[in-house]
């Protein structure tokens, strides 16, 4: 039997869950501000360095008196690499900011059910870290990728390191989106292009600390290529054991596209060199708009060689700028529907767009991974150098047809 | 019908069978009392069936998604009620038969992902779907439940740890849950061609079913098995001599725990997007929806309640100041526990004790003056 008390508990029940209202703000009116929603994962190395670095990219254009007079409004949210929390920061752009269009995320596990509501809702999304080929297959015609999808990736390393060191490959990858992927995919080009098995294949947690008893089998099988697909913790540690365990340098260490983040030379010091990956961008890359990029994350972020998670976010806020600037827009309540309309077919409209990426973006109007996934050139970078001062070169770069791997 | 269905949980037999005959006299004179003091509006409350106010805060909350600020706030509340369902539960095993567990989180992982296989690859409808995660979360509660028999605090918690992080690592490397990256798809509940895949349309299936956990959670916490429970919180050996099997009540703990876990999940796998990640099943998850029932009050139901009001919407404001959310978060564990160990349930509950008492003193009075007027 309930107390009256617990009566009366029960009675104030919708009392408190109607004070959620309030407690949430009502959402937001248009006035004539451009507002753009940026949601990645920032709580890791560097990460709120990505958010704040696009954050400063698009508010930049308001002291120049915003795009064609418009000033723009940024909201910038973590969404630490768990689909709940993209979700959630997802639907609060859209219903609560009413945001015109949405970034994100890093992670693909977050970035796929974001895709799900931003094209329920017809919402212009533009990726841009996640790498998962899934992405752009959803046939969404509000989704565009900046980063290079893992179908290109993939083939970067397999088609040049099956070519120039072997075709015996060793796989040991962690259990995470990153590891899989990249695992897979190079699995399925070698089979799918030379008919080719890995050697060993084993799947770690991502949490895992010793890798020896699998390096150890591997060391026996006397692989070409040993390839290491996971975060950056782990393909520092693997590594660094490879070389522990007695694997010989000669056994070239090829590694997913998260060994471009600093933390993994500076974890796996000299056994970092020689160490390969696949990326979008290099701070080696000399040419001039590169160098100046390089020079302006240096002085304003306090970062000595970026990565290409910098390059891309980098990257994608410019091509937002681009769209906003051709985008037709009224910025009222009653044409928020046709602004982020007109934002996307501006986008769809970006060709031969040449910047920091590897290769020139270009988008269309489909919605295939053949029109949306915009960067479809790899560079190929190797370490030669381990530690605090690591250095790199860049050892291929290789553009695909937009079909390529589907 | 639905209190005639619940007529065994309701059943309250003589406590002289566990041995608490002059505490439940107590009880018993105190209740009395309060309902002979009380004023004639708690008289009419008191006639009531006592399915009429959960009626009445049934239709009270109908109209709750059109006074919302807009579809966001709607989705804050779809989590609410998800979150109150899963706060009540653990607060069955943890609050009211004192078991130590952080497995709950993984509970809910197993039921959302069995919902979603039933949904997706068999082919069921949500409303069947929802009862048969429900079942398959009971089956792995009772597992979870085994190594309660020889293992008790902290060392319980290190078993349920472990078999937490077991399960979400099984999903991550199983292909055909979607492993790491992630099981889509999954349908949002029909009723004919009506679809419930908006937050609003959303929210009449998730208000139901925590105002169903709620209501299973008093009727639970108030028969046999409720007062089994308590004794096992209290003492297991004390409740053993008085006659309580402790192994099966603990494994019922865990069960009834598990079927709200269950049902949190297969709700979490319903609702808009359909996308389900064990990244969102890790022990950060669990340490919230400890805060939760910690912050509101560990065994009280209301403190399940307003814990999991209260920490998702903090939850939600403080996603602006991402920097510092996990320390905030952490502040508020601690200090709780430091200042407010028996959370804001504990400060309701000492009201209301002592509102009771002080009628009973106040009627006690009364008698006293009223004798002593009368007398030679």
């Amino acid at each position: 039997m309930m107390h009256y008390g617990n009566r009366t508990l029960l009675a104030l029940l919708p009392a408190a869950m109607l004070a959620t209202g309030p407690v949430s703000a009502p959402a937001q009116a248009q006035d004539g501000v451009i507002r753009i929603g940026i949601t990645l994962r920032m709580i890791v190395e560097n990460g709120l360095k990505y958010g704040q670095m696009s954050k400063d990219e698009l508010e930049a254009a308001n002291a120049a008196g915003g795009i064609n007079g418009k000033k723009i409004e940024v909201i910038l949210l973590d969404d630490e690499c768990k689909p709940d929390k993209g979700i959630a920061n997802v639907n609060r752009f859209i219903h609560q900011h009413k945001v015109h269009l949405v970034m994100g995320s890093t992670c693909s596990s977050v970035t796929m059910p974001m895709v799900d509501v931003t094209t329920k809702e017809e919402v212009p999304q533009i990726v841009p870290h996640s790498t998962n080929a899934n992405i752009t297959k959803k046939g969404s015609a509000w989704t565009f990728r900046t980063s290079v999808s893992e179908r290109f990736y993939a083939s970067v390393h397999a088609k040049y390191l099956s070519e120039n060191v072997g075709k015996k490959v060793a796989f040991l990858y962690t259990t995470d989106g990153a590891g899989i992927g990249f695992a897979k995919d190079y699995m399925s080009f070698m089979e799918k292009t030379y008919g080719e098995k890995p050697v060993y294949e084993a799947q770690m947690q991502e949490t895992d600390l010793d890798f020896r008893a699998h390096l150890l089998k591997i060391k026996s099988l006397n692989p070409d290529v040993l390839a290491i697909g996971g975060q950056l913790d782990a393909i520092a540690r693997i590594t660094q054991q490879s070389y522990e365990v007695g694997i010989p340098k000669k056994v070239r260490r090829v590694a997913a596209s998260a060994a471009s983040n600093a933390p993994v030379p500076e974890l796996a010091g000299d056994t970092a060199v020689g160490l390969t990956f696949a990326a979008a961008f290099s701070c080696k890359d000399e040419r001039p708009v590169a160098q100046e990029f390089v020079k302006m994350v240096q002085t304003k972020y306090n970062v000595r060689c970026p990565d290409h998670d910098f390059s891309q976010a980098y990257e994608t806020a410019q091509l937002i700028k681009l769209a906003l600037k051709n985008a037709k827009l009224e910025l009222t309540d009653a044409s928020l529907k046709a602004d982020r309309a007109a934002i996307r077919d501006a986008l769809t409209n970006i060709k031969d767009y040449s910047g920091l990426a590897s290769g020139p973006i270009n988008f269309c109007a489909d919605p295939t991974p053949q029109c949306r996934d915009g960067n479809r050139t790899g560079i190929l970078v190797e370490y030669t150098k381990g530690g605090k001062d690591y250095d790199m070169r860049v050892l291929a770069r290789v553009s695909f047809e937009p079909g390529f791997g589907l | 019908m639905l209190a005639a269905g619940l007529g065994h949980f309701r059943h309250e037999r003589p406590l002289a069978t566990h041995g608490y005959a002059v505490t439940a006299d107590i009880a018993k004179s105190a209740e009395q009392s309060a309902a002979a003091d009380a004023p004639a509006s708690r008289s009419l409350l008191g006639s009531m069936h006592p399915i009429v106010p959960w009626i009445v805060a049934w239709v009270l909350l109908l109209p709750l998604p059109f006074f919302l600020a807009n579809a966001y706030t709607q989705f804050v509340v779809n989590v609410i009620c998800i979150n109150i369902i899963l706060a009540v539960g653990l607060n069955i095993v943890k609050g009211f038969a004192g078991q130590v567990t952080v497995g709950h989180i993984a509970l809910t992982a197993i039921g959302a992902y069995a919902s979603a296989v039933f949904a997706t690859k068999v082919g069921l409808p949500f409303w069947f779907a929802l009862p048969a995660a429900m079942l398959v979360t009971a089956c792995a509660g009772a597992i979870v439940g085994i190594p309660s028999f020889r293992l008790e605090g902290a060392y319980l918690a290190l078993a349920t740890l472990g078999l937490a992080e077991s399960v979400r690592i099984i999903i991550s490397g199983t292909d055909w849950l979607g492993a790491a990256i992630g099981y889509e798809g999954i349908p949002p509940p029909y009723i004919g061609n009506f679809s419930f895949g908006d937050h609003r349309s959303y929210y009449y299936i998730a208000m139901p079913f925590a105002l169903l956990g709620l209501y299973f959670s008093f009727s639970i916490l108030s028969s046999d098995i409720g007062r089994a429970f308590k004794a096992l919180r209290e003492d297991p050996l004390a409740a053993a001599a008085s006659g309580v099997n402790v192994r099966k009540y603990k494994v019922i703990a865990f069960v009834l725990s598990a079927l709200y876990a269950g049902a949190a999940g297969s709700l979490q796998a319903h609702m808009a997007p359909g996308f389900l990640h064990p990244n969102s099943y890790t022990i950060t998850e669990m340490v919230t929806l400890l805060l939760m029932v910690v912050f509101g009050g560990i065994g009280h139901i209301w403190g399940g309640v307003i814990g999991a009001i209260i920490v998702t919407i903090i939850d939600d404001l403080t996603r602006d100041y991402y920097q510092y959310r996990m320390a905030m978060f952490g502040s508020v564990i601690v200090l709780t526990v430091m200042f407010m160990p028996k959370g804001i349930g504990g400060i309701i509950d000492h009201f209301l004790v002592r509102r009771r008492f002080n009628a009973i003193r106040k009627r006690r009075a009364d008698e006293r003056a009223a004798a002593e007027g009368k007398g030679p």
